[in-house]
Formats: C-alpha cells, sequence, structure tokens
C-alpha cells in the first residue's frame, strides 16, 4: 500500500515546479489584495491530483498496477490517501501563508475570517473530489474533467437560481444551531463524503475492464 | 515435471472477438513463446492470465494457485513486462526503486541497480527521456529485480534495434539459468523465439491451434514446396495447409521422415516460425 501511495507523491514531486511557480503568483496577488488566498486550496489540490489521473491514464498504469501485489485492492485506496496527504498539507501552507499575509499587511492576523475561509475551502476541496474521483474511474481524466466543468457550470446556475428564489431562513435556523459545534459538523461532512466516493470508486475500478 | 502455468478451457468474449478454450500448460524451468498474429488474442490471454481481465470463464493456476483466490501469494513471484503498460513516465528509475521496496516483500534494490548499471541506465532521468530500448530494459529490470520465478512478457522485444534485442535475450536467457523460473513470453519476432524458446504455443483467431516443444516443430515440421503436379499427388491427410505462389506450392507437412519415405521426396526444407505462421493463417486445406 506505502508503495502506491509513495507512486502518487513522487509524481507530484516531480511538478512541484510548476506548482511552487503558481502558488507565489497567487501570493504576490494576495499581497495586493487582489485576491483571497484560501481560494487557492480547491484550485491547487484539485489539479494536482488531476495531472497524476492523467499520467496514470497516459501511460496505462491502472492495468500495470494490477500486474502487482495486490495492486487492484490498494491502488484506489493510496490514491485517496494520496490526496488526503496532499490536501493536508495544501491546507497547512495556505494557512500559514494567509495568516502571514494577513500580519504583514495589518500587524494583527484575522484568525476567525481566515481559519472559516479556509474551512468553506477545504469543504469545496472534498465535495469537488468526491465528486470526481468515482467519474475519473468510470470515463477516464478526458472526459471526467468535461464533467467537472459541466458540475462547476451547473452549480453555479443552481445557486444563482438559489440566491434569487428560495427563503433562507430554514438553512440559516440550522446554520445557528450547529455554529457552536461546526467544525465537528464539517468534519464529519466530509470525512463521509470521502468515504463514500472512496466505496463508489472502489466498485468501479474493481469492475472495470482494463 | 511440476507445471508452473495451467490454463485451463479460458474463454473471454468480447463484442467483435472472442477467446476460445484456451489450453496452455508451462513446465517449470522452461520459456514458452506464444506466438500468432495481431489480434489473435495473445495480449487477452496475457490480461486473463494476470487477473487484469477479470471476467471470464475457466480455470488458470499458476505455481498450483488459484490466480483468482491466491493473488498477493502468486503475483510476489510473478514479473510482467506488458505492451505499453507501465510507470507513468514523468518517474525516474530511482523513483521506481523506491515505490518497488514498498510494493514486493523480495524486492532486491542492490540487484535492480545492478541491472541499471549494466543496461547503462540513468537513475535520475524521467522516464519520458529514455530511448525505446532503454524503457524496454527498465521495464525488463523492474520486472526481475524482486526474484520472480515466472515471467510474463508481452512482446518485449517490440520496436527494438537487433543489438538492443539481442542484449534482452541475453537477459532471458540468464533469467532461465535457475531452473526454478519459466518464462512465458508473446512475440511476433518469431527468430528470437527460435532461439530461446523450448515450447511454442500458436494462437489464431482466439483458438489454440498448435502448441509443441520448440524441436518438434523446428525438426520435424517442413515444408515441400513442389509443382502443381507433384502436389497433386499428395495425400490431403498427409499435409497440414498448403499455399499456392507464381511458381510453386508450399505444402506445409508435420513429420519430414515420414513423408519424405512414402513420397519418395529427399528436399523437404526445415520449417521456421515465421513460414508456419504465415502458411497456418494464410494457407489453405
Amino acid at each position: 500500500m506505502l508503495g502506491f501511495i509513495k507512486k502518487d507523491l513522487l509524481m507530484i514531486k516531480s511538478n512541484i515546479k510548476i506548482f511552487a511557480i503558481l502558488l507565489l503568483i497567487y501570493v504576490v496577488m494576495a499581497f495586493q489584495g487582489q485576491m483571497d488566498l484560501s481560494f487557492l486550496l480547491p484550485f491547487m489540490s484539485v489539479m494536482i491530483m488531476m495531472s497524476t489521473f492523467s499520467y496514470d491514464s497516459y501511460n496505462k498504469w491502472d492495468a500495470y498496477t494490477i500486474s502487482l501485489p495486490d495492486g487492484r485492492k490498494n491502488s484506489v485506496k493510496a490514491k485517496y490517501l494520496a490526496t488526503l496527504i496532499l490536501i493536508i498539507a495544501t491546507t497547512i501552507i495556505i494557512t500559514t501563508l494567509s495568516f502571514t499575509i494577513s500580519y504583514a499587511k495589518t500587524k494583527t492576523i484575522d484568525f476567525v475570517n481566515i481559519t472559516a475561509a479556509i474551512f468553506g475551502s477545504l469543504f469545496a476541496t472534498i465535495l469537488l473530489q468526491s465528486f470526481i474521483y468515482p467519474a475519473m474511474y468510470k470515463f477516464g481524466p478526458e472526459k471526467a474533467r468535461i464533467g467537472l466543468m459541466t458540475i462547476i457550470f451547473c452549480v453555479a446556475v443552481i445557486g444563482g437560481f438559489i440566491v434569487q428564489y428560495v427563503d433562507f431562513s430554514t438553512i440559516i435556523n440550522v446554520l445557528n444551531y450547529i455554529q457552536e459545534y461546526w467544525i465537528i459538523v464539517f468534519l464529519i461532512t466530509m470525512i463521509l463524503m470521502l468515504y463514500i466516493s472512496y466505496k463508489i470508486s472502489e466498485r468501479i475500478y474493481i469492475k472495470k475492464e482494463m | 515435471m511440476e507445471n508452473i502455468l495451467e490454463v485451463k478451457d479460458l474463454c473471454k468474449k468480447y463484442k467483435e472477438f472472442e477467446l476460445k478454450n484456451v489450453n496452455i500448460t508451462l513446465p517449470k524451468g522452461m520459456i514458452m513463446g506464444f506466438i500468432g498474429e495481431n489480434g489473435a488474442g495473445k495480449t487477452t490471454t496475457i490480461k486473463a492470465i494476470l487477473g487484469i481481465t477479470g471476467d471470464y470463464t475457466g480455470e488458470i493456476k499458476l505455481f498450483g494457485l488459484d490466480n483468482r483466490k491466491d493473488d498477493r501469494k502468486i503475483k510476489e513471484n510473478v514479473g510482467a513486462v506488458l505492451d505499453d503498460m507501465f510507470f507513468p513516465e514523468i518517474l525516474t528509475p530511482n523513483d521506481i526503486n523506491t515505490i518497488m521496496k514498498d510494493i514486493y516483500k523480495n524486492w532486491d534494490s542492490k540487484l535492480y541497480f545492478k541491472y541499471l548499471s549494466d543496461f547503462a541506465l540513468p537513475r535520475n532521468k524521467a522516464i519520458k527521456t529514455l530511448s525505446k530500448g532503454m524503457r524496454k530494459k527498465l521495464e525488463i529490470a523492474t520486472a526481475i529485480s524482486h526474484h520472480p520465478k515466472l515471467l510474463i512478457l508481452d512482446e518485449p522485444t517490440a520496436g527494438l534495434d537487433p543489438v538492443a534485442r539481442n542484449e534482452v535475450i541475453d537477459i532471458f536467457q540468464s533469467f532461465i539459468q535457475n531452473e526454478e523460473c519459466s518464462i512465458f513470453l508473446s512475440s511476433h519476432i518469431t527468430t528470437d523465439l527460435e532461439h530461446i524458446a523450448d515450447y511454442i504455443t500458436f494462437i489464431n483467431n482466439g483458438n489454440i491451434i498448435l502448441s509443441k516443444t520448440r524441436e518438434e516443430l523446428l525438426e520435424d515440421y517442413g515444408i515441400v514446396k513442389c509443382s502443381k503436379e507433384e502436389f497433386e499427388k499428395i495425400d490431403k491427410n498427409d499435409f497440414i495447409q498448403y499455399k499456392k505462389s507464381k511458381y510453386e506450392y508450399k505444402v506445409l507437412i508435420e513429420n519430414r521422415k515420414t513423408f519424405s519415405k512414402k513420397y519418395k521426396i529427399n528436399t523437404i526444407d526445415k520449417i521456421t516460425l515465421e513460414e508456419l505462421m504465415v502458411l497456418m493463417i494464410k494457407g489453405e486445406k
């Protein structure tokens, strides 16, 4: 299992320069107040992991992996664990950078707003990845990428419709009720989403004709 | 003799292609060449043996173990080189070592790096920068560095120049020095198999049409080249297939000695695997 996780992490390491340059550009933009750094979390995590799926598909890694011991069993699990490691690493980096930028600009650290923004982004990241991964395994990275664009477009359209026409008082009441426990609720929801997504991906992978 | 690989009545159906009751037996310490034209079913058979293709009927045993039930035990002892399937090309040979030592219990880093140095392969260059020959050698080094007992190779010499092919064949020959080890090898390059294979198995259109020792094929089988008049005198039961060309008939026969005695023909050529393939596929009865 460890070998399969290492494979994804080494692939990420091979492309680290590109992502470091992107990060640098966004840090400069964040310093100038042109963007919020927390937005980078879903963007970078999804981009990085999608690139690993593309390389896997191009070199038919999924078929090769089955010729290795416990390949079919561990390959999907390793992809989700590598994703978790990546999300934790990017969250730590982006949180640290956000605090640093906040301190450099105002000589104070806006803990509450930055933490809330990072948590929101973390939720979006895991939501996106939970949807994309089963699609990646089912349809391959090319088709899944088109699917991702479609999902983002639909979410934007539906979101716009909801904001205009839906009465939010019930949702606000629920949010007020869970306010004290929001971190726990968010964490449990994220873990559940990832777990369900993993189980679906695993089932797809086991039945897939390579 | 103990069998290292046994395939019994393997069937696999696709929309436009079908493997039909494929039976293969490879004894320990032997090399089996698996030949057939493109699309004959070689890769599908190999994928089934390795469990890459799961939805098939029949029985596949490696080292006496069922490949559906004892996957881990089997894979620890198998090394595979598959056509166009390998590690993502941004990784390096060094990365492969880092990964494989946590995948195989018996991964031997020293042996792996020895192969890299023997094959003059760089350790820190991405796979995508390697030539086709170097990449193939890297795939082979990866497949044999955990001391497997069986190598399963799908077209391992395809696209290689004669020098690289020769080097690769040398690797297989040194691998087989250990009599516990066997190789199941598919190839279009039949001349390579004429040198190293102990058994030849021929698949055509999803059917195994022939499986014999190399000696039986290359010593007993033969080609009679004759005129139309001479061909018409031959009993249909005494030849396998024939092919008519502009000036002569090429007739594939199973036993040169018997045929020579019966028809008093002294010049019967030995057959090459390439001629055998062409006559079996394109010939008539």
